[in-house]
């Protein structure tokens, strides 16, 4: 089948590879950049920042890979990312970092996908100093090993205990497991539901795990036995079996680490099947403001988040966070995505302050300038973080335990705001 | 005993939706021999449909799940006729691969056009129940049960006694013999698309229904009733109402003596029982319960 | 029967192709490279597919299954073990075809729409075991490499340095990923050229008067599914690698639907096609991504890039069945004939 002259053509082709690999040899480029170029340099005692990739001496751009097409997007993307525009544009208002440098959010959208989110992450990694945001577990995950080969600094929305140790990611906010030991704390605790056997309703993914977790450190800590533990996955459509399951083992306090629309029908057959527990605990991930109308939810459910109730000024975060909503969206509404995207892009801009100071924004600087950070106050919104060297950070371990109230805006109303219980507190994230 | 019934009966249910979307699929085989992979999207299509009939423009439920599925059903011939009907005596694959493509745009228009949020449907029967015996059965759940069984027997009805039955079966036999009698093959698919999508607007509205609303991950059912048709056999319109109440009774069953379930089988072991059951039948039987074996021409 | 009126446009192809193979890496930005990285694991994985259902006419619907496998064999063996790259490579290839194997007499018994359905199946039971199977998976948390394990010898190409310079991750895995490609490419068309490829495509054809004439279909849709499989193998292997993160709602069907919307796009039963497919899918969207905001027709529909990205997904797949049943090979071969201004007509090679 192969023609004379075809006889000739792998020679010429390794010829070919041969010659230019050899050139290929003189001319590799240094991409791995980490800015050294950044360092600062002392100008008359002061230090006098360098320009890197992200930073011109005048803008200072920063990365978002969030969901901002799809199922996700309106519920979480869109939400949290405006609330990290919103505290960079107050920023901005108010003359930029260090009072003169400027910031600006390119914000990609990852489609809540990890193909995409790696995709997005190289094309923009070149124009930021660091990624304010990416949205969600697996996307961080999947991203998480070049951040380390860049030397790059990137602020998770989500909140896996796994990021803690990790030098490259700033964590905010108290991790799943806390929800649950605070939510169990106050059910059984102020709640009155002492006592009352504690069951699970828990999704098959790392949220669920994670939820899970919790669970059996409070079970073990606050002396109780797990009566049941029911799992879902996402293509179920109907949840007759794990209510009966729970029912079964007469759960007075069901704990749900689940997602929005399997909650909304897990609650439904609960109530079609008469299991009523004390309490249902739902964890942050699992709510829709559109939930605030709903009956099911106003009844027994303690949702378990951070912060307190939208527009609620007797806490001085949230005080501040209502004043530049009404300065620069005055059309947003209560979302407590949007407020966790406010007060993520504070701990942003606390790092970027830092590193200014220093005098360096390049990769390494904020890297470092992430290890003298020490603790962000988030005035309540967010538990106070103790940030450091990824081995000796410390936490929040405090969460907010709302009811569902639709006379309030947003629709949860705080019932015991910013605590962190005994067991919270005893609980060690593992890395 | 009180469970076993409580599941049977949830089992029953969910088998009932099952049925709805495998009748969808079964009637588009019998006719064309293809696998309809968009009839999921147009449940979809169909379930926003009403939303927004109902909803927005105020009409009565009832009447806005018949408008929504004449819509859809409109919508469906408009597809056969502009898109399928190019594709004859193209290779099953290639239309196969159509109906996925056509699943992609239908479901990404609908995100577009109705965003992703979850919309309350408002539908008649919503959380409430009725006893029945020791068991609590949703009105929902009972409405799909009737409803899947009403369809069933109008099927029948129609392949039996109507002249447009018969032409169908005729299609589905032979398509060429028919063209010989007389019958119009071309209206006859694009009938049975137009039924295929009325019948998935029944089973969005459906699974909409009893609390869950409207939202973008409902055309998932058709993936996971997909056993159920198989089970029943691809062109058994009886088979499919069978294969979906084993399927469903099954998985409800799996799911609710979970505790019973050998550990190393992995957590949310029903999600596989329905492919388990699948593959050990289809071993057996390579054309399912009902199906009838091709005979293979050379 | 091809070499001689194409022996120039083959020639180009012999000395470009490496030229590009070579240099694209020091000329390319580390976000073109690790969309054509992607592109080319794809091109793997479709070659694979292709040679099941382009060649041998066996839809599959369970592709995302055996790319699956393979990343989980790069986890036990690269990511967890940290043996070298030829290892974990060899040995998700050699996993692949063994489950292929094991699966295939399913495909024996089952027809066209039968067998889309339970291959279906395969991808819901496989996520069932990638988050169950937690010691090697990592459960459905996902399992993250302690290494990307991508040595040969002293070479590693996930820290490569050669004479003194330092290259990127993605320039490196660029040469890895689609050194890999050619030599799938080269199996490919040894496979298909010879006396099985032939058998394949009358199995394909008719499989019972393939029997008639003296090949056994049983032997050959056996045959096509291990080698299918094992080339979805390599492609996960690779995945993981790179990614160097492996998340079990990563296989799901979708990944399967593409793998086939790929076949479909570069040309059903051609190997050439196989890489212009998986080029397409692969890069297409992140193009219009960059530079869909120029286009102005897109913003004024009211649609979102993205959003006009999933739609157009979906549409050239329609397109492309409807208008091109040959797909990118097809057009790429008229293009040629045209060229030649032969009225040649259409012959599907590779």
């Amino acid at each position: 089948m192969v023609a004379v002259g075809g006889r000739r053509r792998p020679r010429l082709a390794a010829l070919a590879v041969v010659v230019l690999l050899a050139a290929a040899a003189g001319c590799g480029r240094d991409a791995a950049v980490t800015g050294e170029d950044g360092e600062g340099r002392e100008v008359g005692g002061a230090r006098q920042l360098s320009p890197v990739p992200g930073f011109d001496l005048t803008t200072i751009k920063l990365g978002a890979l969030t969901p901002l097409t799809g199922p996700v997007a309106g519920a979480i993307g869109i939400p949290l990312t405006e609330g990290n525009r919103v505290y960079l544009e107050k920023v901005n208002a108010d003359g930029g970092i260090a009072g003169k440098y400027k910031l600006e959010l390119i914000a990609e959208d990852n489609a809540y996908n990890t193909d995409n989110t790696k995709a997005k992450y190289k094309q923009i990694k070149d124009s930021v100093v660091m990624f304010a945001q990416i949205l969600g577990t697996p996307p961080t995950s999947a991203v998480l090993v070049d951040l380390k080969t860049d030397r790059m600094m990137a602020s998770p929305a989500s909140l896996d205990a796994e990021w803690i140790g990790e030098e490259n990611l700033l964590p905010v906010g108290a991790p799943y497991q806390a929800q649950v030991i605070n939510g169990l704390a106050y059910a059984l605790g102020d709640g009155g539901a002492a006592g009352k056997r504690v069951c699970a309703f828990a999704a098959e993914d790392a949220y669920g795990e994670a939820g899970l977790e919790g669970l059996q450190f409070a079970a073990k800590e606050m002396g109780f036995a797990v009566a049941a533990i029911a799992r879902y996955t996402t293509t179920d459509t109907d949840f007759t079996a794990q209510v009966t399951q729970l029912e079964n083992a007469k759960c007075g306090v069901v704990v749900m680490t689940s997602l929005p629309t399997p909650t909304n029908a897990f609650l439904g057959k609960a109530q079609q099947l008469g299991l009523d527990p004390q309490y249902f605990v739902a964890q942050s991930p699992s709510w829709l403001p559109t939930y605030a109308a709903n009956p099911l939810w106003q009844k027994n459910v303690l949702y378990v988040a951070e912060g307190t109730t939208w527009g609620d000024e007797t806490v001085p975060g949230m005080k501040e966070m209502i004043a530049d909503v009404k300065r620069f969206r005055p059309d947003q509404k209560p979302d407590t995505y949007f407020t966790f995207g406010y007060a993520q892009m504070k701990a942003v801009v606390e790092l970027l302050e830092e590193a200014v100071s220093a005098g360096d924004l390049s990769r390494e600087g904020i890297l470092r300038a992430s290890q003298n950070l020490g603790t962000v106050e988030f005035g309540g919104l967010f538990g106070d973080y103790g940030y450091g060297k990824a081995g000796d950070r410390k936490p929040p371990k405090a969460n907010t335990v709302f009811k569902v109230n639709p006379g309030v805006p947003g629709g949860l109303e705080a019932l015991k705001k910013n605590f962190a219980s005994a067991p919270a507190q005893m609980y060690e994230f593992k890395k | 005993m009180k469970d076993f019934l409580q599941f049977l009966v949830a089992g029953l249910a969910v088998g009932a939706l099952y049925a709805l979307v495998a009748l969808g699929f079964v009637i588009i085989y019998k006719a064309t021999g293809i696998i309809n992979f968009a009839l999921g999207a147009l449940a979809l299509l169909g379930a926003y449909l009403t939303y927004n009939i109902s909803q927005t423009w105020g009409v009565p439920f009832f009447a806005a799940v018949v408008l929504a599925m004449a819509a859809c059903a409109g919508m469906a011939l408009l597809i056969e006729r502009l898109i399928l009907s190019r594709m004859v005596g193209r290779p099953t694959f290639a239309v196969i691969m159509i109906t996925i493509g056509l699943a992609i745009v239908i479901e990404q228009g609908v995100i577009v056009i109705w965003g992703g949020a979850t919309l309350p449907l408002d539908d008649p029967w919503g959380l409430r129940t009725m006893p029945l015996g020791d068991v609590v059965v949703a009105q929902s759940d009972l409405a799909r049960i009737v409803l899947a069984g009403a369809l069933l027997a109008g099927f029948f009805a129609l392949f039996r006694y109507t002249t447009l039955g018969v032409a169908m079966r005729a299609v589905a036999s032979d398509q060429e013999a028919a063209l010989a009698q007389g019958i119009s093959v071309r209206m006859i698919v694009g009938i049975t698309w137009a039924i295929a999508a009325a019948v998935a607007t029944m089973a969005g509205v459906m699974l909409a229904a009893g609390g869950r609303g409207v939202e973008p991950s409902l055309g998932v059912i058709a993936l996971v009733a997909f056993p159920s048709v198989v089970l029943g056999g691809l062109d058994s319109p009886i088979g499919s109402v069978v294969g979906g109440a084993v399927i469903g009774i099954v998985e409800v069953m799996t799911a609710g003596y979970s505790e019973r379930i050998p550990e190393f089988l992995g957590a949310n072991f029903h999600r596989v029982t329905p492919y388990v059951v699948l593959v050990v039948i289809l071993l057996v039987r390579p054309y399912g319960l009902f199906g009838t074996k091709a005979v293979q021409r050379v | 029967m091809d070499a001689l009126p194409d022996a120039p446009g083959k020639r180009a192809l012999a000395v470009l192709a490496p030229l590009v193979f070579a240099l694209a890496p020091l000329q390319l930005g580390d976000f073109p490279l690790s969309v054509l990285n992607v592109a080319g694991i794809f091109v793997l994985g479709t070659i694979g597919l292709n040679l099941l259902t382009g060649y041998t006419g066996q839809i599959s619907l369970g592709h995302a299954f055996f790319m699956g496998l393979g990343a989980y064999v790069w986890a036990h063996f690269g990511g967890h073990l940290g043996l070298p790259l030829p290892v974990w490579l060899l040995a998700a290839a050699v996993a692949g075809g063994l489950l292929g194997g094991i699966i295939s007499p399913f495909a024996l018994r089952l027809r066209g729409n039968y067998l889309a359905i339970v291959s279906l199946g395969l991808v819901f039971i496989g996520i069932h075991i990638w988050k169950n199977f937690e010691s090697i998976t990592g459960g459905a948390t996902g399992f993250t490499g302690d290494t990307r394990a991508a040595s040969v010898g002293i070479v590693d190409f996930g820290d490569l340095e050669v004479a003194g310079r330092a290259y990127t991750v993605d320039q490196s895995f660029f040469w890895l990923i689609w050194a890999v490609v050619a030599l799938g490419v080269l199996v490919a068309r040894n496979i298909v050229r010879s006396r099985p490829g032939r058998a394949m495509q009358a199995v394909r054809d008719h499989d019972i008067a393939a029997a008639v004439i003296g090949v056994e279909p049983a032997r050959y849709k056996v045959g096509a599914f291990v080698v299918s499989s094992a080339y979805a193998a390599v492609a996960g292997a690779l995945y993981g690698s790179y990614f160097n993160f492996v998340n079990p709602d990563h296989w799901n069907l979708f990944l399967s639907i593409q793998f086939i919307a790929m076949v479909i796009v570069g040309g059903v039963g051609t190997i050439f096609g196989s890489v212009l497919g998986g080029l397409f899918v692969g890069s297409v969207p992140r193009v219009i991504e960059t530079y869909g905001g120029r286009i102005p027709l897109i913003e004024s529909l009211g649609v979102t890039i993205p959003e006009f990205n999933a739609i157009l997904f979906g549409v050239v797949i329609i397109g492309f069945l409807v208008f091109e049943p040959d797909g990118l090979a097809g057009i790429w071969f008229r293009l040629k004939a045209r060229l030649r201004s032969m009225p040649a007509p259409l012959t599907k090679e590779i």
